[in-house]
C-alpha cells in the first residue's frame, strides 16, 4: 500500500510531475521565508474576516494565496492533520437525521454533525456527477477543468488537491466511484492508493462490483459496495499507522459512495427497514406512486422503476447502509486516537430532486438539485461543535479548504476559496454570489444553462426551450413565482446579469 | 369504397387504444390539479394503470383483433407497433427541448424502446395464438399453434429477461451511451 500506484505513466506526464515537485520545492523554499516572517508579525493577530488572502507572487505563472495568518493556527498541534474526505452521491440535503428527517436513520453522519458543524447553505454550481466530481478535486468551476458533462473526458488539465497533498508529505488514497468519462481510470501515480471502478459507465454496482486496485482488475472481497470501499480505507490507515510514529506521514483519504444512486440496492440487513415509512409526509403532495413516468412525461418509464415511493424507501436504504460504514471509520478514528488531528467531512456531489417542481433527479437549477449536504468535524478548527453555519459554500471550496488545513499554499487557478475562517468563527461574512453552469447531458431532458446566485435572487438563462428564471429566494423560497417578466424582475436583472457575466 | 372500409377496420383497434391511452394520460397528468389527496391519488393510481396497459397490452389487442379480421402480417406488425410508435416519438419531441433533433432521433434506440420491442414480438406471438384460437372457435380448420409464433414468444422473452437479468438494464444502457458518444461525442 506505501508502494505509488502502479499505473504505469505516459511519456508527458513524467515531465509534468516532475515540473510539478520542482515547483512544490520552489513554493515550498519560498513560502518557508514568507510564512516565517508572517510568523513573526501575526502570531497573535486576529483572523481579518472579511479579506484574509494576500496574492503572493513566486515568480512566473507560480502565484499562490497564502492566508495572512500563522499556518500553525489552522493545524492540531503544529502537526500536519489527517484528513477523510467522504462523498454520497445524488443525497438530498435533508435526508439525514442531523437536518431533521423524520425516518431515515444517519448515526454516522449526525455523529460529525455533533461533533462538527453542519453547513445550512451548500451547492454545487453544476449539479451533475462528473462535473460535480471534477470540481472537488480540483476546486475549479466546470468550464475551467474542463468535464462539463457526464460525456466529457476527464483530461486531467488541472491538478488535484491529492496531488498538491502528496508532493506536501501526505499519504494519499483515492478510494471509491471515480465515475468521470475517458479510458479507464487516469493516471495518478502520485496517489499511495488508487482503489476504484470503471463498471457500468463507473457508476459501478451495489453487489459484487469488480475494483480496480492501483491499475489491476480485483474481484470484490465483500459483497456490498460500502463495506468494501471502507474496508480499504481502514487498511489504509492501519497501513499508516503501522508505521513509525515519529516518521509517519498524515494521510489524505478520498472516500466516494455509490449509495444515492439508482438503481438503489440495500444488504439484507438494512432492506426492507423502512418499508412501513411514512413517505407521504416527506414526498410532494402530486406525486403518486406512478410518479417517476409523470416527472419524465412517460409512465411506462415509471414502471419500470416501480413504484415511486418504494424507490424513495430504498433511496433512503442505501444511504443508512453508507452511514453504517462511516460509523466503522469513525469507530476506528476513535480506537487509534485520531479523532483530535483528523478533520472529517461528509458531502454529496449533488443534490437531489424527489418529486419538487415536477422533477426527478439532478441536473436542474432548482435549490433541491444544488444543494449539497455538507458536515465536517475538525475538533482544533471548531469552537463551537453542534452548531450551523448559514454562509454560502460550494464543492469547489473544498479543495483550497484542505489545502489550507495542510498547510499548502493554494493554487491560483482554483475557484474556490477556503472555508478554514467560516470553520473558526460563525460570524466570518460568506461569498454573496456564486455561477451556475451546466452543459446538457444526452438522454436528461434538461438544456444547457448558465445563472448567477446571490443571497437573495436566483437568475438562469437557458440555451433552448425555456424562458429564463428569476426567482427572489426570500420571498419566494419554493420558487415558485418566476419574477422574469414583472417589473420587479426586470429592475434587478441588468444588475444580475452584469454579476453573471463577471464569471 | 371496400379499400376504404378495409383500412377503417384496419387501424379501428389502433385509434380505440390511442383514445384509452390519450384520456388516461390525460386524466392521470390532471390530476395533480386537485389538491384532496383522497380523490388525486386513486384518480392518479387508476388512469395511471390504464395508460401503463394501453401501452404495454394494447399492441396485443390490436395484433390479436387484425389477425382475426385477416389482414397480412406486415399490417399487423404496422398496427401493431403504433402505439409504442407514438409513445416513443412523444418523448423525441419533449427531448427536443433540450437537443438537436439529430440527437433526439437516437432516442428512439433507448433500453426502454429496446424492451418495448422485445415485448412486442412476445405479443405478436400471442396474438396469433389468440387470434388462431378465435378463428378455430368459429368453425375454420386451423392450426392454433405453431413453430413461428412460439419462437416469436420465446425470443422476445429471452431477450426481455436477459437484459433485465443483465444488470437490471444498466449495461443496456451503458451500450447506448456508448452507441450516443461515438456518433455525437458529448454532445456540447
Amino acid at each position: 500500500m506505501t508502494s505509488k500506484s502502479k499505473i504505469p505513466a505516459k511519456a508527458g506526464s513524467y515531465n509534468r510531475r516532475d515540473a510539478l515537485k520542482i515547483l512544490g520545492v520552489a513554493l515550498a523554499s519560498g513560502l518557508t521565508t514568507l510564512v516565517l516572517s508572517k510568523l513573526k508579525k501575526s502570531q497573535d493577530d486576529v483572523i481579518n474576516p472579511v479579506s484574509p488572502y494576500q496574492r503572493i507572487s513566486l515568480g512566473q505563472n507560480t502565484q499562490v494565496y497564502q492566508r495572512d495568518f500563522a499556518t500553525k493556527q489552522i493545524q492540531s498541534n503544529g502537526k500536519s492533520p489527517n484528513i477523510i474526505f467522504i462523498l454520497g452521491d445524488n443525497h438530498h440535503f435533508q435526508t439525514m437525521g442531523c437536518a431533521g428527517h423524520p425516518f431515515i436513520q444517519t448515526p454516522g453522519i449526525d455523529q460529525i454533525a455533533k461533533e462538527g458543524i453542519i453547513f445550512e447553505n451548500t451547492f454545487s454550481p453544476t449539479p451533475l456527477c462528473s462535473p460535480s466530481r471534477a470540481t472537488f478535486l480540483t476546486g475549479a468551476y466546470a468550464h475551467k477543468h474542463g468535464v462539463k458533462n457526464n460525456h466529457t473526458p476527464w483530461t486531467g488539465q488541472m491538478t488535484t488537491f491529492l496531488e498538491y497533498l502528496s508532493l506536501n508529505g501526505y499519504a494519499t488514497a483515492f478510494i471509491g466511484k471515480w465515475h468521470m468519462p475517458g479510458e479507464g481510470l487516469p493516471e495518478m501515480p502520485f496517489l499511495d492508493l488508487f482503489v476504484s471502478y470503471t463498471y457500468r459507465e463507473g457508476q459501478g454496482a451495489y453487489f459484487n462490483c469488480p475494483m480496480i486496485v492501483d491499475g489491476e482488475e480485483v474481484p470484490s472481497r465483500k459483497p456490498y459496495i460500502t463495506e468494501e470501499i471502507t474496508d480499504y480505507a481502514i487498511e489504509f490507515i492501519q497501513a499508516n499507522l503501522a508505521q513509525d510514529k515519529e516518521s509517519r506521514p498524515p494521510f489524505c483519504i478520498y472516500l466516494a459512495h455509490r449509495p444515492g444512486h439508482p438503481p438503489y440496492q440495500a444488504p439484507d440487513e438494512i432492506s426492507g427497514m423502512y418499508d412501513d415509512a411514512d413517505v407521504t409526509q416527506v414526498l410532494p403532495d402530486l406525486v403518486d406512486p406512478w410518479w417517476y413516468g409523470k416527472a419524465n412525461r412517460n409512465v411506462f418509464q415509471g414502471i419500470m422503476m416501480g413504484s415511486y415511493y418504494n424507490q424513495y424507501r430504498k433511496y433512503c436504504e442505501t444511504l443508512t447502509a453508507m452511514d453504517r460504514d462511516i460509523v466503522r471509520i469513525l469507530e476506528m478514528l476513535d480506537q487509534e486516537g485520531l479523532r483530535e488531528n483528523t478533520i472529517v467531512i461528509y458531502m454529496g456531489d449533488n443534490g437531489m430532486q424527489w418529486g419538487t417542481h415536477d422533477c426527478h433527479g439532478i441536473r436542474e437549477p432548482y435549490e433541491e438539485s444544488i444543494r449539497l449536504p455538507f458536515i465536517v468535524s475538525a475538533p482544533w478548527l471548531i469552537p463551537d461543535p453542534g452548531t450551523r453555519r448559514g454562509q454560502a459554500a460550494l464543492n469547489i471550496d473544498i479543495a483550497p479548504t484542505l489545502l489550507e488545513i495542510a498547510g499548502v499554499p493554494i493554487p491560483r487557478d482554483m475557484d474556490g476559496e477556503s472555508l478554514v475562517p467560516i470553520f473558526m468563527n460563525p460570524d466570518v461574512e460568506g461569498r454573496d454570489s456564486f455561477l451556475l453552469e451546466f452543459w446538457r447531458y444526452f438522454p436528461e431532458n434538461t438544456p444547457s444553462y448558465k445563472g448567477i446566485r446571490t443571497q437573495q435572487y436566483k437568475y438562469v438563462e437557458f440555451e433552448r426551450g425555456r424562458k429564463p428564471w428569476l426567482f427572489d429566494l426570500q420571498e419566494d423560497p419554493g420558487e415558485q413565482a418566476n419574477l422574469y417578466d414583472t417589473t420587479e424582475g426586470k429592475k434587478i436583472l441588468p444588475e444580475l446579469k452584469s454579476m453573471m457575466e463577471s464569471y | 369504397m371496400k379499400n376504404r372500409g378495409s383500412q377503417q377496420r384496419l387501424w379501428k383497434p389502433v385509434i380505440i387504444v390511442f383514445i384509452i391511452a390519450l384520456l388516461s394520460y390525460m386524466i392521470y397528468y390532471g390530476s395533480r390539479r386537485i389538491e384532496n389527496q383522497d380523490i388525486h391519488q386513486p384518480l392518479a393510481a387508476l388512469f395511471g394503470t390504464i395508460y401503463f396497459l394501453a401501452i404495454f397490452f394494447g399492441p396485443l389487442y390490436i395484433f390479436t383483433t387484425n389477425y382475426v379480421q385477416e389482414f397480412s402480417l406486415g399490417k399487423r406488425i404496422l398496427t401493431a407497433s403504433a402505439i409504442p410508435f407514438l409513445w416513443m416519438t412523444k418523448d423525441v419531441i419533449v427531448s427536443m427541448g433540450s437537443h438537436p433533433f439529430l440527437e433526439c432521433l437516437y432516442w428512439y434506440l433507448n433500453p426502454l424502446s429496446v424492451w418495448m420491442v422485445c415485448l412486442l414480438a412476445i405479443e405478436m406471438g400471442l396474438g396469433t395464438i389468440l387470434g388462431r384460437f378465435l378463428l378455430k372457435r368459429r368453425g375454420q380448420p386451423i392450426k392454433v399453434v405453431s413453430v413461428g409464433p412460439v419462437l416469436s414468444i420465446l425470443i422476445g422473452a429471452i431477450a426481455f429477461g436477459g437484459i433485465y437479468a443483465w444488470g437490471q438494464g444498466e449495461n443496456l444502457f451503458s451500450l447506448y451511451l456508448d452507441g450516443y458518444r461515438l456518433l455525437f461525442g458529448s454532445g456540447i
